[in-house]
C-alpha cells in the first residue's frame, strides 16, 4: 500500500464520527455550562454598573454639578444676549429675527451636549461597520 | 438570542454549519447547541483516540466547545467546523496532558510499548482503528492522532507538545508503520471482498 494511499486511508477513518449514545446530554452539558457562563457574566455586569452608577450618582450630587450647570447656562445666556445686542446696535441683524427662538445660554449647552452625544453615536457605529 | 420553536428547528436541523457559525456567532445559543449535536461525539472520539479516559475527554470536548463559542468570530470557514473545533481540542487535551502528569514526549517514549502483534489476514482478524491505535505507545499515538485526527502538521504538535520537531516526526513514523501492519489485514481483506464483487 503506498505511503500517500495509506495516509488518505487513515484521515477517512479518523474522520468517521463514532456514535455516541449520550450526544444530546452531552449537548445540554456543554449549553448548561455556556449558560451558567452568560449569566454569572450578565450579574457581574449587572453589579458592576450598579454600583458604578451609585458612585457617579452619589458623585454628581455631592459636586454640586447642578448648580454649576446653572450658573454656567446663566452666564452663556448673557454672553448671547451681549453679542447680540451688538449685532442689533451694528446694523447687522435686524430687530425681531431671533426673538422668537429659543436662543439662550440653557438651549446652547444642551444643543452642545446632545451635539457631542450624537457624534459619539456617529462613531460607535461607524467603527461597528468597519 | 434565536427562538424555540418547529421552524427555527427544522432551519437548524438543516442548515449548513457556516450558517450555524453565522447564527451562532450573533449570539444564538441553540445554534451553537445544533453545531454541538453534529460534532460533539466526533470530538469526545478524537480526544480517546488520543489517549484520554471517557469522562477527561468529556471534560476536555466541553471545555473547546465554549472555547469555541468565545472565539467563534475567529471562525472564517476555511476548512471544517468540526476540523477547526478538534483543533482547540487537541491542543487543550495536550496542555491538560502535559500539566497533570509533567509529562514530556522524550520520557513517554521510553513506557514499554506494546507488541505489534500483527494478525492474519481473514473477516475474523478484522480490527478497527481504535483497536490498532491502542497497540501504539503512549507518544506515538499521541502525535499521529494529532497530526491525523486533530489536523496539526507535524510542526504545529511539536509545538504543542513543546517537543523537537524531529521526535515528533519519529515518532509519527513509528506510529504508521505499526497502524499500517494492523491495518493491512483490514484492507486487504475488504478490497478481496471488492475484488470479488
Amino acid at each position: 500500500m503506498a505511503d500517500r494511499t495509506f495516509e488518505m486511508e487513515l484521515d477517512r477513518m479518523f474522520g468517521e464520527a463514532p456514535a455516541m449514545a449520550d450526544a444530546d446530554v452531552f449537548t445540554s452539558r456543554v449549553l448548561g455550562r455556556l449558560d451558567r457562563g452568560w449569566n454569572l457574566r450578565q450579574l457581574l455586569i449587572g453589579g458592576l454598573g450598579l454600583a458604578g452608577g451609585v458612585i457617579g450618582g452619589a458623585q454628581i450630587v455631592g459636586s454640586d454639578v447642578i448648580g454649576r450647570l446653572t450658573a454656567l447656562g446663566a452666564h452663556s445666556d448673557r454672553l448671547v444676549s451681549a453679542r447680540l445686542d451688538q449685532l442689533h446696535v451694528a446694523g447687522i441683524l435686524p430687530d425681531g429675527v431671533l426673538e422668537a427662538l429659543p436662543v439662550n445660554g440653557e438651549a446652547l449647552v444642551m444643543s452642545a451636549a446632545l451635539a457631542v452625544l450624537a457624534v459619539g453615536f456617529a462613531v460607535v457605529r461607524a467603527v461597528r461597520d468597519i | 438570542m434565536a427562538q424555540s420553536s418547529p421552524g427555527a428547528f427544522a432551519m437548524r436541523a438543516t442548515a449548513h454549519d457556516l450558517e450555524l457559525v453565522a447564527l451562532a456567532a450573533a449570539g444564538g445559543r441553540e445554534a451553537f447547541g445544533e453545531l454541538v449535536r453534529r460534532h460533539g461525539s466526533a470530538v469526545r472520539g478524537l480526544l480517546r483516540r488520543m489517549g484520554a479516559d471517557g469522562a477527561s475527554a468529556d471534560d476536555v470536548a466541553q471545555d473547546a466547545f465554549l472555547a469555541a463559542f468565545e472565539q467563534i468570530a475567529d471562525f472564517r470557514g476555511e476548512g471544517t467546523f468540526a476540523g477547526w473545533v478538534k483543533r482547540i481540542a487537541a491542543r487543550l487535551y495536550v496542555k491538560r496532558w502535559r500539566r497533570e502528569a509533567r509529562r514530556d514526549l522524550a520520557a513517554e517514549a521510553l513506557e514499554r510499548e506494546r507488541p505489534a502483534d500483527i494478525r492474519q489476514s481473514g473477516a475474523a482478524d478484522r480490527i478497527d482503528l481504535d483497536d490498532a491505535l491502542r497497540a501504539l505507545s503512549g507518544a506515538e499515538r499521541l502525535c499521529v492522532t494529532l497530526c491525523y485526527g486533530g489536523g496539526l502538521s507535524h510542526a504545529e504538535a511539536a509545538s504543542a507538545l513543546n517537543t523537537p520537531l524531529g521526535t515528533v516526526k519519529s515518532h509519527v513514523k513509528r506510529g504508521l508503520d505499526k497502524l499500517k501492519a494492523r491495518l493491512a489485514p483490514v484492507r486487504s481483506v475488504g478490497d478481496a471482498e471488492s475484488d470479488h464483487g
